[in-house]
């Protein structure tokens, strides 16, 4: 029996993919403060790394077409051993959904509600993204249009505004930053951004055309990327070494817009394009999450499952984290260390693994 | 495994509670199905009244007139009819004159038969008439206002077609008025209605299938397609739906789309419905299915997709540039009509720093005594509106009146000087009223989701709406209609269909027929309809 009945298709996959990434934009201002004014260079670098990542990932979802990770683990590593690396990157999605879910709670406390407890927001947040979830993914992947529609255009109105207030000079000098910097920067923006595409995995084989996988998730990536770019661009250029140190330098920048008093106050579409987009992300995570105990468990339906492990993740984000500074030093300084191994490490032992046993058969 | 319970519980509950009455009440219940009930007619014309009179009962409105006729007055016959339902004028002078006063020609005693067949065909001067035997039929056709002819000595009646009632005349639709376009409407004849759309689609194609649902109304209801356009799927699926209804009563169409909607606990309605026969017969021909019911104006199109509640026909008579821009207007006032208290509250109560600060000023001056806090007052006022609403509604007209001006000054004027309210709520609360009117197709539902913004917007400001936002577009991208996604063309996207979403393109370049709907026959017109001065090219040849 099939877990999950709906399809996507080849460009809702690309979309889905896009507004995935572009959902980094708050997540970046964890490398503004590592490599400054040459963040943008991160950026790209991270671009094309991660560029590089999906293709290991997607020559693994190739491999056994309509498989799930979880079942290709099982594939690969036979029952016993592939339910324990499945548990592993269980792990993985689900401390990021609780991140993301600390992420939201932050922004909103921070920037729109700030005496509002933080398990309320979170509460009202997982439940929508529950809602979306038990919907199956191509509601979420019909949403995927309206957030991107609505984020790039966001995006592209913004740095229009914007250039009259950007200076060049901010981008000056150039590699200025220690090498070594730019690279802790780049891994970061890896962390939070480019890699999690490997989640992508667990929605794959339900696409209808399944050899459009490549093409349309390198194309999500390209657009989720440029989106990025072009927001980073933007912060530098018009916030300066300001954006090293305020907590969310897109709203910081918009802020700055001001044409003849009639265009101001333009922060409130970033903060609606960016809970848009932590939804979004969050949702894919949750959907991941619910959906690989499903297949573990072999479960009939992943819809039991969603409730319960929506009160998780949100106990989870509440003893993880004390305060935005505890994430913020965790996200710089120890989690992307650890990550490496699910990311990059676990992946491609399983097609090297995979290559060598000669699967499928 | 949860689904066949749930059947299971529901099945027992219903078995449970009919069987409670018949149980009390086993003495009333009539024992029809012991009984040996006639079901065809017998030679006897005495009999046959008999078996009539027994399904029919003492109707006051039933008329029995009995006659003799032929050459020598040999034979007895009978008109059976409904009074009122019937032309009486049509009785008279097309059956009853010429059997009472013409011979029956070449009628021989001999085969009884025939006398019915010559009846048919050389006598009544009547354009439909049914040979049947079986009870029921008979029942049936005299029930809808037909008029039975039985002749002694013969086992078949003659179902005549006399049926005619009163019924308005087709005036201006009142739900949906227009500056442009055809003033007629549907009325309550079922009849009427399908030649209003025959009328507009005179093609072969068009096909109008009916069937009758409701086991005591027996409500003629009729499927209107154009059958190389609509997909067959789809009217199966129809056919199949309306098949299933298995009720007592259809008194109108919104009880039909009731019985075969698709997402029945959902605040959008995913039937359509029109009142005018040029937007019915517009929509056959992108590929959708029209329902018609008899005894109601209203007829239901499907699959209805969202966008379609902000296509007017007028769209499409006015040039493009004027319909594009009245259709953003349309979007942007239902966009109000549903966030513009939410906004309000949101922005008073939490987000003071977005106001620029000299309207701020004047607002908090407005809002200085009034006792409650915004949110209370935004509910109260949307109470207010909507009573006041549905009070206009229905009364009479001169009485309305008075209901107007007691809203607009006792409410309005009377309660902002009294300090009750502050004036800028009025202001939004008039705002939302007259935007909520733009698209009439989505009043019911913005009335709701009116409501839920609000709370939300009081409870958690900015982040409540756009919660609530992704909320409602998470339930519309999961609503289907008939198959068709109901979000479509937007999600999922299908870029030949955007040319009639935000904006209405020029009609030459409207080639194909909506992909999600008619992709059947995709073709409407010719590549190259664009109009314009010969070009040279054309000068020349010429």
């Amino acid at each position: 029996m099939k877990l999950e009945k709906g399809e996507i298709s080849s460009s809702q996959l690309m979309l889905l993919v896009g507004s995935f990434l572009q959902g980094g934009l708050l997540s970046l201002s964890f490398a503004y403060a590592i490599s400054r004014q040459d963040t943008w260079l991160a950026v790209l670098a991270a671009l094309f790394i991660g560029l590089l990542f999906a293709l290991v990932y997607i020559a693994l979802a190739n491999r056994f077409p309509g498989k799930t990770l979880m079942q290709i683990n099982d594939l690969i590593f036979g029952p016993f051993l592939g339910k324990l690396v499945s548990i592993q990157y269980l792990y993985l999605f689900i401390s990021s959904l609780s991140v993301y879910l600390w992420f939201i709670g932050d922004f909103v406390l921070t920037y729109l509600m700030p005496e509002t407890p933080i398990i309320l927001i979170m509460i009202m947040f997982s439940l929508l993204c529950a809602y979306a979830v038990r919907q199956g993914i191509e509601v979420i992947a019909r949403i995927c249009f309206i957030a991107i529609i609505v984020t790039s255009l966001v995006i592209l109105i913004t740095f229009a505004l914007l250039i009259k207030d950007m200076k060049y000079t901010y981008f000056l000098p150039i590699f200025e930053v220690p090498i070594g910097e730019l690279i802790q920067s780049t891994h970061i923006i890896m962390h939070v951004s480019f890699s999690e595409v490997l989640v992508f995995l667990m929605v794959i084989p339900y696409m209808n055309k399944p050899k459009q996988t490549k093409k349309s998730v390198l194309l999500g990536m390209l657009i989720g990327g440029l989106g990025l770019l072009t927001a980073t661009i933007r912060n530098i250029a018009a916030l300066g070494p300001l954006s090293a140190i305020v907590t969310s330098p897109s709203l910081e920048s918009v802020r700055l817009i001001d044409i003849g008093k009639v265009i101001t106050r333009l922060e409130v579409l970033v903060a609606m394009a960016q809970i848009l987009l932590l939804f979004i992300i969050t949702s894919v995570l949750y959907y991941a999450v619910v959906l690989g105990i499903a297949q573990i468990t072999k479960l009939r339906s992943y819809k039991p499952l969603v409730l319960p492990i929506g009160i998780f993740a949100i106990t989870l984000s509440l003893i993880s984290y004390e305060s935005s500074m505890q994430l913020r030093y965790s996200t710089r300084y120890i989690t992307p260390i650890f990550t490496v191994w699910f990311y990059f490490i676990l992946p491609l032992l399983s097609l090297l693994v995979a290559k060598l046993r000669k699967l499928p058969k | 495994m949860g689904v066949m319970l749930r059947y299971l519980t529901s099945k027992l509950k219903y078995l449970k509670l009919v069987n409670q009455y018949y149980a009390t009440n086993q003495k009333n219940q009539a024992p029809s199905q012991d009984e040996k009930t006639p079901t065809s007619l017998t030679q006897n014309l005495t009999t046959n009244l008999e078996i009539l009179n027994g399904f029919i009962g003492n109707n006051f409105d039933l008329v029995i007139r009995k006659f003799t006729f032929g050459e020598h007055r040999q034979t007895n016959a009978a008109l059976v009819y409904l009074n009122g339902m019937t032309d009486q004028t049509m009785i008279n002078e097309s059956i009853l004159k010429p059997l009472l006063f013409e011979s029956v020609p070449n009628s021989n005693p001999a085969s009884n038969h025939s006398v019915i067949e010559m009846i048919t065909m050389t006598m009544l001067s009547v354009a439909e008439i049914k040979k049947r035997t079986l009870i029921q039929d008979i029942v049936e056709g005299y029930l809808s206002g037909e008029t039975i002819l039985l002749v002694d000595g013969s086992p078949e009646a003659l179902v005549i077609m006399t049926s005619d009632w009163k019924s308005r005349s087709i005036t201006d639709p009142k739900t949906e008025s227009v500056v442009r376009g055809p003033r007629e409407g549907f009325i309550e004849n079922l009849l009427t209605n399908t030649t209003l759309i025959r009328r507009k689609i005179k093609s072969s194609d068009l096909v109008f299938e009916s069937m009758k649902i409701g086991e005591r109304t027996k409500t003629t209801v009729c499927i209107a397609y154009i059958k190389d356009i609509a997909n067959p799927l789809l009217i199966e699926e129809i056919k199949r739906r309306l098949k299933d209804i298995k009720t007592d009563s259809i008194l109108e169409s919104g009880i039909v789309e009731q019985y075969i909607e698709d997402a029945p606990f959902s605040i959008f309605s995913t039937i359509a419905n029109t009142e005018k026969p040029d937007l019915a017969a517009a929509k056959i021909l992108e590929g959708r299915a029209a329902i018609l019911v008899d005894g109601t104006p209203f007829v239901l199109t499907v699959p209805m997709v969202f966008i379609e509640s902000f296509q007017s026909s007028e769209d499409y008579y006015s040039r493009p540039y004027f319909a594009s821009i009245i259709r953003m207007f349309r979007y942007l006032a239902y966009m109000l009509s549903i966030l513009a208290p939410a906004t309000y509250v949101a922005l008073t109560t939490y987000h003071q720093e977005l106001i620029p600060t000299a309207l701020l000023f004047s607002m908090s001056a407005a809002q200085e005594g009034v006792p409650f806090p915004v949110l209370v007052e935004a509910l109260g006022m949307g109470v207010i509106f909507e009573i006041l609403r549905e009070a206009g509604v229905r009364l009479p007209r001169p009485v309305g009146q008075a209901v107007s001006i007691v809203g607009a000054l006792v409410i309005g004027e009377s309660a902002v000087s009294a300090g009750l309210i502050g004036a800028p709520m009025v202001i939004v609360v008039a705002l939302t009223a007259i935007a909520s009117f733009v698209v009439p197709a989505q009043t019911d539902s913005g009335g709701i989701l009116r409501a839920i913004f609000t709370v939300l917007a009081g409870f958690s400001g900015g982040f409540g709406i756009m919660v609530g936002l992704i909320g409602v577009s998470i339930h519309l991208a999961s609503l289907r209609s008939f198959g068709t996604p109901y979000l479509s063309p937007l999600a999922p996207l299908s870029v030949p269909d955007l040319k009639d979403t935000f904006i209405r393109a020029p009609l030459w370049a409207m080639i194909t027929r909506p992909r999600t709907i008619g992709w059947h026959d995709p073709k409407r017109q010719e590549f190259r309809l664009k109009p314009g001065p010969p070009s040279e090219e054309d000068a020349s040849s010429n």
